[in-house]
């Protein structure tokens, strides 16, 4: 059986034999010159450098177990522990030193490089004389387990990239640089560069010869040529690589380290298009250029403030259901406050803004009662830059403080009537980009002054109509319903006060002259239609809206359809037609009888009483949808079981599709005194020529039949 | 003997397994603290999310959508082909119309005639945009909007079509886009509603809208879009009941308060203090409102930009002027919808009708907006949910035809809000069927419309069912050329 103190002195032998080595390699410098074999246990030193830390860390720790001295097993256990510790130490060294000769250079890789002599050294020093006094190892034990933690840093520093382990709790201090002043380089290709390349391509790690981690290391290239060529994907080793695929052995970033996302890529690909300039800002490129589309996302819009934030608290508090006070986005101290609500607004609630007076940027009053309110605390608004006090109900006195607010660039005072002193204040504000001067009744000539008094500025004049004619839009006719028993009451109203409603019963076009106007509500007794137009000044004339009412008269004792109406559109029968409810002429669905194939044939009966001398018929037009006037309209009476014709009509087919719409068709009879009566309906066979189904049958749908005396 | 052994040797097993266990579960506490969400409803990562928004400075603060319901024809509109008029009635060449799969109500149709417009079309503006006769005001503020004409998505029928521009997803239950910005940017105006919706009907072929589009979908209910009707309650159920005074609504009010503050108290649910909330913003919505539908303060010229309809409620007309009021007011997202654009037949004489009810007060919105120096801050759209067919749905004749859906090019129009002004964007062939240049998809738009909003479209997430949403799902790109 091997014997403990055998493997000791076997380990203690082979340190010497690492020492030596290490000695040769390090003394031997760049004059090195290794065999490809070697370069396999060079690129082991990232798997060995793990057992020497543990060994010789567990090993430190074995001296400050109390009372070691008197626990010789244990004291064994941990001797040979660190023994082992110091041969690792010494393999990963000998590993490290020929891993060095690879692509690694720098700073880093010196302080890693001696760190590691360092420990190895330090640790064999401190095995050989572990037996001094306790204390004194003790704190050597403590140096030594610092040297072993700095050097395993300053190697992970090689391999990931310095700042790799405290990254994440690192605060970035991202500066937010405006559009105008970003660069393409520096704020666009860089960070990617930064993010997915630097790590392996920078001082202490040059992988492939090539150091990305500046200017000069980037425009020498590398080991498989120049970094970028201006235009050229092929000569370009970034969009070489880049774009292979990610099994590609010369696929960047290699695969298992984090990829570049599409946008990145993209990024990328349009810089070495787009010239690969090192020193050129965004804002020259052609707006259309794809690299300025996907940059500008970044910077746009975001404005630097350099003031201080206000106290979120304070804004927190400002707040109300009144008044909004936002940053424009979450890390800007720039504030845009908004009084909404006029019947909510409180005059003094203004000073409460004082807190924030450095913070404003936008201020929006617009429609807040503001007459006769102090307007001098915006000059407090120290950067204040666009203003909005649409009607206001502001004076010239008040607008005074306007003159004073140099920072001012967008400024919006329509509604607010506008006098001679107001407009000498504004002319004097050239810092202006945009102001808005609506409904501020300042004469052509003040316009004129204004413009000339600005040259840089935008100015806003809007809408005055005035010259322009437009027509009115029609009246409105109101009636509680179109078919009545006794009288029935018709308004006519206009949405514009001013307007002259003139109207017609006869069925006849009202004109503006002649036709009665409406100025109280009419009632009519009998069937007829009303036609309404409007006029008033600077208007033409409205388009003529009727309305249809329907004395109901007589209702007949019996009655019965011969024909059946169409099985779509049957509604609740001859019941219908009966029914005294007028049906609107949008829904043809439900409440209208719809006939196509076969006319409708209707009888009715009346008691002894009564003697129907007219009939109406309540029919819906809409010719888009194949429904028109009927091609004939027959009424017979049965006089001595003989039908006999009373009264017929034919009207005329409609030259062109018109809204879907109601019409009354009316026929008198001559005679009276009829057992019976019928109603024949015959629906248009052949739609006209001009429609898009010419030829085919046409609809006929009524939805009463009125009888009156 | 044996037996205290055996005890022994259990006992230590099981004392050595519970103290191992305390140590694991010590452990298990320990990794827990790393899974924030593990616990709690809405991870801490979401908050944070909130946090930050709007991602950077945004250039526009609300939106408000003309929604053109139906889908009208942007051949007879912005996307001019000449093309069309003289090829009138040929067939459309197979290699254009490609493999496009066409609506069950032209699919079966034997023969696809080309169409030309039937108006007439002109340029305009220092863009030279051609634009047709039936939008002459759209003509005359062609230099403030940015016309789109090379749109494209991915539904082929009204409801999922519609769904998918507001909601991003075809299928219902998805938040709308005006409730993903009030849950990511709030109101600016706690005393209205962010998110408003106003509806109306034209004279062409109508197709509905239904409350799902304003839908806040898995988000919070407060996200929801409001409707504006043009009845005598604006907002439904708003009122105070007859006879109670404001006091007393107010006294009402306090006491539902204190209640549920005891409540919260008993219980600790947020939804209390929301439910709270409410019941203020609902009161302070009972004097805002009113200030908003009331007209009579605007002046005459206003009627005559807007049109005299402005003044009649539940118009297009009046939804406009009601939506510059809103907005004005810091309600963050206004969505209009206007019904009938659907012109499968009768198009030339629809779709004069349908113009006229919107043209005016379109440009009107835009001209108002700007002259209250707000349009640069209001970014404003038009467009339907997609285009229309250039071949003939039907029977062709010289002055009347139809055409059907159509999504792979169509046109729509952008104004203010950081957008460009003056552009015509993307372009399609000469038979107006295929993009050929800057297509942008339905995607494309949202991410761009939130990008002007300051958010960053693939940031603005909200976590359900163990999913991340977005309101651009899985794709969408910002469209770079039409900010300005």
């Amino acid at each position: 059986m091997l014997k403990i103190s055998s493997i000791r002195s076997f380990l203690e032998s082979t340190l010497f034999f690492w020492v030596g080595l290490t000695l040769i390699i390090t003394l031997a410098g760049d004059s090195l010159v290794l065999p490809d074999w070697l370069q396999v246990i060079g690129r082991s030193h990232p798997i060995l450098l793990h057992f020497p830390i543990v060994l010789l860390l567990m090993g430190l720790l074995f001296f400050w177990i109390p009372g070691i001295d008197k626990k010789s097993e244990i004291r064994e256990i941990g001797e040979i522990s660190f023994l082992a510790g110091c041969n690792f130490a010494g393999i990963t060294v000998l590993a490290g030193l020929i891993l060095a000769q690879e692509e690694y250079a720098g700073e880093i890789l010196t302080w890693h490089k001696w760190g590691g002599l360092v420990v190895f050294a330090g640790c064999i020093l401190l095995y050989f004389f572990r037996s001094l006094n306790p204390n004194f190892i003790r704190l050597c034990s403590v140096a030594l387990a610092l040297a072993i933690i700095a050097t395993g840093h300053w190697g992970a520093g090689l391999t990931h990239g310095e700042d790799f382990l405290l990254a994440p709790i690192q605060s970035d201090n991202m500066e937010i640089i405006p559009l105008a002043e970003a660069e393409i380089f520096d704020d666009v290709v860089q960070p990617i560069l930064q993010a997915k390349c630097i790590s392996c391509h920078k001082e202490g790690k040059i992988k492939g010869e090539l150091r990305m981690d500046y200017l000069e290391g980037l425009q020498k290239g590398g080991k498989s040529g120049p970094f970028v060529v201006a235009g050229d994907f092929e000569k370009s080793l970034l969009t070489q690589r880049i774009n292979l695929p990610e099994d590609d052995k010369k696929h960047m970033p290699p695969k298992n380290k984090a990829q570049l996302t599409d946008e990145e890529l993209l990024i990328l690909n349009e810089w070495v298009a787009s010239g690969a300039s090192f020193d050129q800002k965004l804002v020259t490129l052609p707006a259309k250029n794809e690299l300025y589309q996907l940059a500008s996302v970044k910077f746009e819009g975001n404005k630097i403030y350099s003031f201080k934030s206000a106290d979120a608290e304070a804004i927190a508090k400002l707040n109300t259901s009144f008044r909004s006070v936002q940053a424009l986005f979450p890390e800007s101290p720039a504030l845009d406050v908004s009084y909404f609500g006029i019947s909510a607004f409180q005059p003094n609630s203004l000073a409460d803004l004082q807190t924030i007076k450095n913070q404003i940027v936008r201020f929006s009053m617009d429609k807040m009662p503001l007459a006769g309110i102090d307007l001098s605390f915006l000059r407090d608004f120290a950067h204040l830059e666009e203003l909005h006090l649409n009607f206001a109900d502001l004076d010239s006195d008040q607008l005074k403080v306007i003159s004073g607010l140099d920072k001012l660039e967008i400024l919006s005072l329509s509604g607010n009537p506008l006098n001679e002193a107001s407009l000498e204040n504004l002319a004097k504000m050239n810092s202006l980009k945009k102001l808005y001067l609506w409904q501020t009744g300042l004469s052509q000539q003040d316009q004129m002054r204004i413009i000339n008094a600005l040259p840089t500025t935008e100015i806003e004049f809007g809408f005055d109509g005035k010259g322009i004619i437009y027509e009115l839009n029609s009246p409105v006719i109101t009636q509680k319903t179109s078919i009545y028993q006794d009288s029935l009451e018709l308004k006519v109203t206009h949405p514009i006060k001013t307007a002259e409603i003139r109207y017609t019963l006869d069925g006849t076009e009202p004109d503006s002259i002649s036709s009665p106007v409406f100025t109280a509500p009419i009632f009519v007794k009998n069937t007829g239609k009303l036609i309404a137009k409007a006029y008033a000044k600077d208007w033409i004339g409205s388009k003529t809206t009727e309305a249809i009412f329907i004395h109901s008269g007589i209702s007949p004792s019996g009655f019965s359809l011969l024909s059946e109406p169409n099985s779509k559109y049957r509604a609740s029968g001859a019941a219908t037609l009966f029914d005294l409810q007028k049906a609107e002429a949008s829904n043809h669905g439900q409440k209208w009888l719809g006939f196509q194939d076969a006319p409708m044939e209707l009888e009715v009966s009346f008691d002894g009483e009564s003697n129907p001398k007219e009939i109406s018929l309540s029919l819906l037009y809409n010719e888009a949808a194949h429904i028109f006037p009927p091609a004939k309209v027959v009424i017979q009476g049965l006089e001595n079981g003989k039908w006999k014709v009373l009264a017929s009509q034919t009207p005329t087919v409609t030259a062109k599709p018109l809204p879907a719409r109601s019409e009354l068709l009316n026929l008198e009879l001559e005679s009276t005194g009829y057992e019976k009566l019928k109603v024949t309906l015959t629906p248009l066979p052949h739609l006209p020529k001009w429609h898009p189904n010419a030829g085919s049958k046409g609809w006929a749908f009524v939805d009463e039949v009125i009888f009156n005396e | 003997m044996e037996k205290e052994i055996l005890e022994e040797g259990l006992n230590h097993n099981r004392r050595k397994f519970l103290s191992r266990l305390s140590l694991g579960v010590g452990s298990l506490a320990l990794g827990s603290l790393l899974v924030p969400d593990l616990f709690s409803g809405k991870s801490e990562a979401e908050e944070a999310m909130m946090n930050a928004l709007p991602h950077f400075a945004p250039k526009a603060k609300r939106v408000i959508y003309l929604f053109q319901n139906g889908a009208p024809s942007q051949l007879e509109s912005f996307d001019y082909k000449p093309l069309l008029n003289k090829r009138m009635g040929e067939e459309l060449p197979e290699s254009i119309r490609g493999t496009q799969r066409l609506t069950g109500m032209t699919a079966g149709q034997s023969s696809f005639p080309l169409v030309g417009s039937n108006y007439k079309f002109d340029q305009y503006g220092e863009s030279r945009a051609w634009i047709s006769e039936v939008f002459p005001h759209t003509a005359g503020i062609v230099d403030d909007i940015c016309i789109v004409k090379s749109m494209h998505t991915d539904a082929i029928n009204h409801d999922p079509a519609l769904t998918f521009f507001q909601t991003g997803a075809q299928v219902g239950n998805r938040p709308s886009m005006g409730s993903w910005l009030s849950y990511g940017l709030g109101s600016e105006n706690s005393n209205l509603p962010a998110f408003s919706v106003l509806l109306s009907r034209g004279r062409g072929n109508g197709q509905g809208v239904y409350s799902k589009l304003w839908s806040n979908g898995f988000l919070d209910a407060t996200h929801q879009g409001v409707q504006f009707s043009n009845s005598e309650d604006p907002v439904l159920y708003l009122k105070d009941p007859e006879s109670m005074s404001r006091p007393e609504r107010r006294k009402m009010i306090d006491q539902i308060a204190a209640m549920n503050e005891l409540s919260m108290k008993q219980f600790n649910d947020p939804e209390i203090t929301a439910k709270v909330k409410q019941y203020e913003m609902a009161y302070r919505m009972q004097t805002a409102v009113p200030e908003m539908t009331d007209v009579s303060k605007e002046p005459e010229s206003i009627i005559k930009l807007y049109g005299p309809d402005c003044l009649v409620p539940g118009t297009y007309a009046a939804n406009c002027l009601l939506a510059r009021k809103l907005s004005e007011s810091g309600v963050r997202f206004v969505q209009l919808y206007h019904q009938g654009w659907d012109q499968h037949g009768n198009l030339p004489n629809e779709m004069r009708l349908q113009a006229e009810d919107v043209d005016q007060a379109s440009a009107a919105l835009i001209t108002d907006l700007k002259q209250r120096g707000l349009l640069d801050e209001t970014l404003v759209i038009w467009g339907g949910e997609f285009g229309r067919t250039n071949y003939c749905q039907g029977k062709i004749l010289v002055d009347n035809y139809g055409r059907d859906h159509h999504p792979r090019a169509f046109s729509i129009w952008m104004a203010g809000g950081g957008v460009k002004s003056g552009m015509v964007y993307g372009e399609t062939d000469e038979f107006g069927y295929n993009i050929t240049e800057n297509p942008v998809h339905v995607h494309d738009f949202q991410a761009t419309v939130l990008h002007l909003m300051g958010i960053d479209h693939e940031r603005m997430t909200y976590k359900h069912l163990g999913r991340r949403y977005r309101l651009t799902d899985v794709s969408g790109k910002v469209v770079k050329d039409l900010i300005a």
